[in-house]
């Protein structure tokens, strides 16, 4: 027992001696009333590549007029990075793409709000809209700031061959699948669609059920299935599922077959357009697709879009980042950062970025800022949707995780490998697993 | 350790005394067998990794083995993309500036500690090492949020500060202490294992001859570990060579900060299909471990201590 | 800029023998011990001043390295050193002692700050809810046996545990046996089987990736080399990770491939340890190779097959990255354990249900655990 404490007494002597040591050294930095570092680091899951362009325009305007030296990290890792830092409350910034957290992540006590960073929320809802704003708020706060936005609903087409062959774009849902029997009758096949995607296998599936859910249950019935005021098995949902089978599920309509969906990667899926001639005709998928396309396709000659057409009324998916700020990050170097970021200024340079793919949430950024066609193109849809009140958010993005990055994609594989007649008892199961709060 | 008394049983084949059965031709063949079967996958790599990238997304690896001589089937371009990565050589640096300390250190520690459990005699070594060798199960997952909160804040219990607000995140030091805690319970468990092993009339000898314990560790124990230590130098130094988790959790993925793994993960972009640049970034960076295995394996001999146990 | 600097004897003037007084004696003693102590703390604030340095980000790498060299490894074999000088200044019945706390005293302090704190961390938070904000009792727990995909993972990883160390060890000791007894070639027939260890994962999951790839038909020639096997022998390819249950082996062929490596070169080095004269005696006397495998080389390492065995059953038990980058472990029926702690922690967000798992991964290893402390105390007996 003496030993023990001849162990013990010179262990505890010792951390006593560096604790004070520590604490002389840092000059006590508290908790509250956090200082200027000097860095402000933006964590994102974007593409390094992309970031690399980007950050040479943030040391252009801004870094080079501050005292402080902000930077755009992006890497694979970022979200389970995001998770890491935002716990130990060593974030900064994040760019987060699913606002659906922002929720569990603000009630767990690991954000700073923006109201008390000093943002003032009705100028933002001047700026971006009031409905991408409150996709952040959480019990009368909010916590996410619009930083990008992107359009879902598009089929990419090979035009070239399209226009050769004699097909029309449709203008309607009924047409697009006449056009589909029509491509079967000339012995081709329509439709390329893969989900693959490592642990995130199964979303574009969802990006489809989210798209016909717009144009059949209508934006009203489709907030509600997000924020679970209906339950995921609801008819509504039911309907908007089994619309998506009755395409995947039609013979002949997909390249490969509807089993092979889950197996075949998202990047992958739309090469066989480009084949000569087309192994498949119409591809719907989001506006980041191109970058995946063969090398050397042209953009309004080898391919082109349309948007998804209405079926019982128009829809608009789209998609976009909220940043968020950890409780580590309410600096003022902090925030001037972001409202640069946010200005028309920022934002229109990086519309001229040949390499960027980011659509600007701000509304005064207009489509001429974009040097990018289809991103031009894109914008114009957008602002249109969110002026009409017809635009979606991705509601698996807008869902809590268990369900918007687990149950919902893995119910979508389990959908295309088990045949049209699964769906009922996959949503039942969906549904089963949304967590109560 | 000496191998106990085994019962020899007579003669099965007549031999010639002081005959040496050295490797005979079934050896060589399976030897062969086994290796060119783990060689395949890695062949598979190395040749992609030399191949254009409409060829790699459009035919087997394979196939190029049917026309090893067209030159359109090879191109170097995939490894100078990869070493044209952005700061390619301040990862490089920032990689060994982490590699090398976070192999040293732990095994200078696990060291120490195991040989007090080999050969000293304390209260609780068994229920101590046992729970040491427990921690290999600890997922390093778990402990990332944990330990960087302690590095950022430091940790009060009660009100009173039990752990200095250090300020260790994004600094190599962290880094290095999160390799030491987290390679220490393998680097006991082997070091002990091996030192645990060695000859008990070394150490007897040594202390009837007066030495204490800290002469015998240092003059006698080190060196006859060489093979150990080295073993598990290799073993440390890859692993954080190969490391991404850890390094970027503690030290971050700023520019500046960036360790090679991270350089050559985002190369990819947020794509992961351009095959042929990451199979040409995994043989750039495999290629420092390889030579440390090379310039360390040459201390796994047999030998080191028979000639103690004659000496 | 400051390197490692002697501190100097600042021990404090010593008396060979305690005085007799018992009061006295133990009041001399704590203030012998105190200011002995100053030798690691002056140690340890001369090590902070130069890790001070060394947490400038903008310190050159190079420089970086040397210092902490110098410092990091200097500096922690000096602690040592200087603590044994302190113990040394301990009266005699003390000093053994103490002394081996000397010994594994900076690895218990570093393991507790590193591992066995997160370790109470994981355990406290697996009784908390989903974002810790209060105790739900045994809620998690209750969840992680009854939920479908948590049983899932249970079978499955059962068969990992078993499988991988079975064949990574049989494969290693056999190949380490083998290469021992080949005149040339050994180092380079070491070196590839162990190359798979020096590949990153990242590399690793491209490797299999390259073996397994599978292509629906329209879609490109298939460029994975069991696919590329199966049409060359006239059948058609298979989506190889989603046939349910053998992709679960597919995988763990992954897992020997990238740790028989490991088995093989510390094994190897085991059997190097064995007096040549042993075996040689043996083989002289006329036993078969097989005999000496099973009776001499087999005992001289059963040790460090307890503990190949041992790492490989607890690194089978974590197995997550395999798992999780190649594919949806759900829909294909591959999940482990170690892939659902990370699933529900960081991508479902539930903290409380992803350390209940881990907890149970923390109980899952007393077994293997009970099994070392049995071979240690045998091996101690008749060392």
């Amino acid at each position: 027992m003496r030993r023990f404490r001849l162990v013990v007494l010179p262990a505890v002597l010792l951390f006593v001696a560096a604790a004070c040591a520590g604490d002389g050294d840092d000059g006590g930095g508290g908790d509250g009333g956090l200082e200027n570092t000097g860095n402000v680091n933006v964590l994102s899951s974007g593409d390094p590549g992309e970031a690399e362009a980007y950050n040479a325009i943030i040391d252009d305007l801004i870094n080079s007029q501050t005292d402080y030296v902000a930077e755009i990290e992006a890497s694979g890792e970022a979200e389970q990075q995001f998770q890491i830092r935002a716990q130990a409350g060593t974030l900064d910034v994040y760019l987060l793409p699913q606002p659906g957290t922002v929720a569990q992540l603000a009630r767990s006590g690991n954000l700073s709000s923006l109201e008390d960073m000093g943002f003032d929320i009705a100028e933002l809802e001047a700026l971006f809209g009031e409905y991408f704003v409150s996709l952040g708020e959480v019990d009368g706060q909010h916590y996410g700031l619009p930083t990008n936005i992107n359009l879902k609903s598009m089929v990419w087409y090979p035009k070239d061959d399209f226009d050769a062959a004699g097909y029309e774009v449709p203008a309607t849902w009924d047409e697009m699948l006449a056009l589909s029997d029509q491509i079967v009758a000339d012995g081709g096949t329509p439709w390329c669609v893969g989900i693959e995607s490592e642990a995130a296998t199964g979303w574009p599936a969802t990006d489809w059920i989210e798209d016909i859910m717009l144009r059949t249950a209508g934006l009203e019935v489709y907030t509600q299935w997000y924020k679970h005021e209906i339950p995921f098995n609801d008819p509504a949902v039911l309907t908007a599922a089994q619309t998506f089978g009755d395409v995947m599920f039609h013979e002949g309509y997909v390249l490969g077959g509807p089993e092979n969906i889950p197996a075949l990667a998202f990047g992958e899926a739309p090469l066989p357009l480009f084949d000569d001639p087309p192994g498949c005709w119409l591809h719907r998928q989001a506006s980041f697709i191109p970058a995946f396309f063969p090398k050397g396709v042209k953009d309004g000659v080898d391919y082109d879009w349309f948007p998804l057409p209405p079926i019982d009324q128009e829809g608009t998916l789209f998609a976009g980042e909220l940043a968020v700020v950890g409780t580590g990050g309410n600096r003022p170097e902090v925030k001037d950062f972001l409202d640069r970021f946010m200005g028309e200024e920022v934002q229109c340079a990086f519309g001229g970025e040949p390499a960027s793919s980011r659509i600007s949430p701000n509304i005064n950024v207009g489509a001429d800022c974009y040097v990018n066609e289809i991103l031009a193109d894109s914008a114009a849809v957008l602002t249109e949707a969110l002026a009409n009140g017809t635009g979606g958010f991705d509601a698996s993005d807008l869902m809590p995780a268990a369900v918007g990055t687990g149950s919902f994609w893995t119910g979508m594989v389990d959908y295309m490998r088990d045949g049209p007649n699964s769906i009922k008892g996959i949503l039942d199961e969906i549904e089963a697993s949304w967590p109560t709060e | 350790m000496s191998a106990p008394a085994i019962p020899v049983p007579a003669a099965v084949e007549a031999r010639a005394p002081g005959e040496v059965r050295r490797g005979g031709w079934i050896i060589r063949i399976t030897v062969a067998v086994i290796v060119v079967l783990w060689l395949v996958p890695t062949l598979g790599v190395l040749i992609t990794s030399f191949r254009p990238e409409d060829l790699v997304v459009s035919s087997g690896w394979w196939t190029a083995l049917a026309h090893p001589f067209r030159a359109a089937e090879w191109t170097l371009e995939n490894y100078s993309a990869a070493l044209d990565a952005a700061g390619f050589g301040n990862a490089f640096m920032n990689s060994l500036a982490v590699a090398i300390p976070s192999t040293v250190i732990p095994i200078t520690i696990a060291a120490f500690a195991a040989y007090a459990f080999s050969w000293m005699d304390f209260r609780g070594r068994y229920v101590m090492f046992v729970a040491v060798v427990g921690l290999l199960v600890v997922p390093l997952q778990m402990a990332l949020i944990p330990i960087l909160r302690l590095y950022a804040d430091g940790a009060t219990l009660f009100g009173l500060r039990i752990f200095p607000d250090l300020e260790l995140n994004g600094t190599f030091l962290g880094v290095w202490l999160a390799h030491t805690g987290f390679g220490l319970p393998l680097a006991t468990y082997l070091l002990r294992n091996y030192i645990g092993s060695l000859p008990s009339s070394i150490i007897e000898s040594a202390k009837i001859d007066g030495a204490d314990h800290f002469t015998i560790f240092w003059r006698l124990i080190i060196p006859l570990s060489v093979p150990a230590l080295a073993a598990f130098a290799i073993f440390q130094f890859l692993w954080v060579w190969n490391d991404l988790l850890v390094a970027y959790v503690f030290l971050g993925g700023s520019r500046q900060n960036q360790v090679l793994t991270m350089a050559l993960r985002n190369l990819l972009g947020g794509r992961g299909e351009d095959w042929q640049v990451l199979t040409a970034a995994a043989f750039i960076s495999m290629s420092l471990p390889l030579v440390v295995f090379f310039s360390l394996q040459r201390y796994f001999v047999r030998g080191l201590t028979a000639g103690a146990v004659k000496g | 800029m400051t390197t490692s600097t002697n501190p100097g004897q600042s021990g404090p003037g010593v008396l060979a023998e305690p005085p007799p007084a018992a009061g006295r004696a133990v009041g001399v003693f704590l203030l012998r011990l105190l200011s002995a102590l100053a030798i690691p703390v002056v140690a340890f604030a001369v090590l902070w001043a130069t890790f001070d340095y060394l947490r400038d980000e903008n310190a050159n790498r190079a420089i970086v390295v040397v210092v902490a060299l110098v410092v990091g490894v200097g500096g922690v074999f000096f602690l040592y050193w200087g603590m044994n000088r302190v113990v040394a200044y301990l009266p005699e019945r003390l000093r053994e002692g103490v002394r081996p706390y000397i010994f594994v005293g900076p690895a218990l302090v570093i393991l507790s700050v590193f591992l066995v704190y997160p370790v109470i961390n994981t355990i406290l938070i697996s009784f908390k809810d989903a974002q810790s904000q209060s105790y739900v009792g045994l809620e998690n727990f209750r969840f992680v046996f009854t939920d479908h995909d948590m049983l899932v993972s249970i079978r499955n990883t059962a068969g990992w545990i078993i499988i991988v160390p079975l064949f990574s060890v049989t494969i290693g000791l056999a190949f380490a046996t083998l290469a021992d007894r080949l005149r040339r070639g050994e180092a380079v027939a070491k070196s590839l089987i162990f190359l798979p260890m020096a590949i990153s994962f990242a590399g690793a999951s491209i490797t299999w990736r390259l073996i397994y790839s599978f292509r629906p038909p329209g879609f490109g020639s298939n460029i994975g080399l069991l696919n590329g096997i199966m049409i060359g022998s006239g059948q058609d390819p298979i989506a190889w990770l989603q046939q349910q249950p053998w992709n679960n082996f597919l995988l763990m062929v992954i897992m020997i491939w990238m740790q028989t490596g490991f088995a093989m070169v510390v094994l190897s080095a085991a059997i190097k340890a064995i007096p040549l004269e042993i075996i040689e005696a043996a083989r002289i006397d006329g036993a078969s190779e097989m005999q000496v495998f099973r009776k001499i080389i087999v005992p001289s390492i059963l040790p460090t097959v307890v503990v190949v065995t041992t790492y490989m059953v607890i690194n089978a038990l974590k197995v997550f990255d395999i798992v999780f980058i190649m594919g949806n472990a759900e829909s294909d029926g591959t999940v482990v354990i170690a892939e659902r702690m990370i699933d529900w922690f960081f991508v479902g967000l539930n903290y409380g249900r992803g350390a209940a798992i881990a907890v149970v991964l923390f109980v899952a290893i007393v077994p293997v655990m009970i099994w070392n402390i049995r071979q240690f105390r045998e091996q101690e007996l008749t060392r």
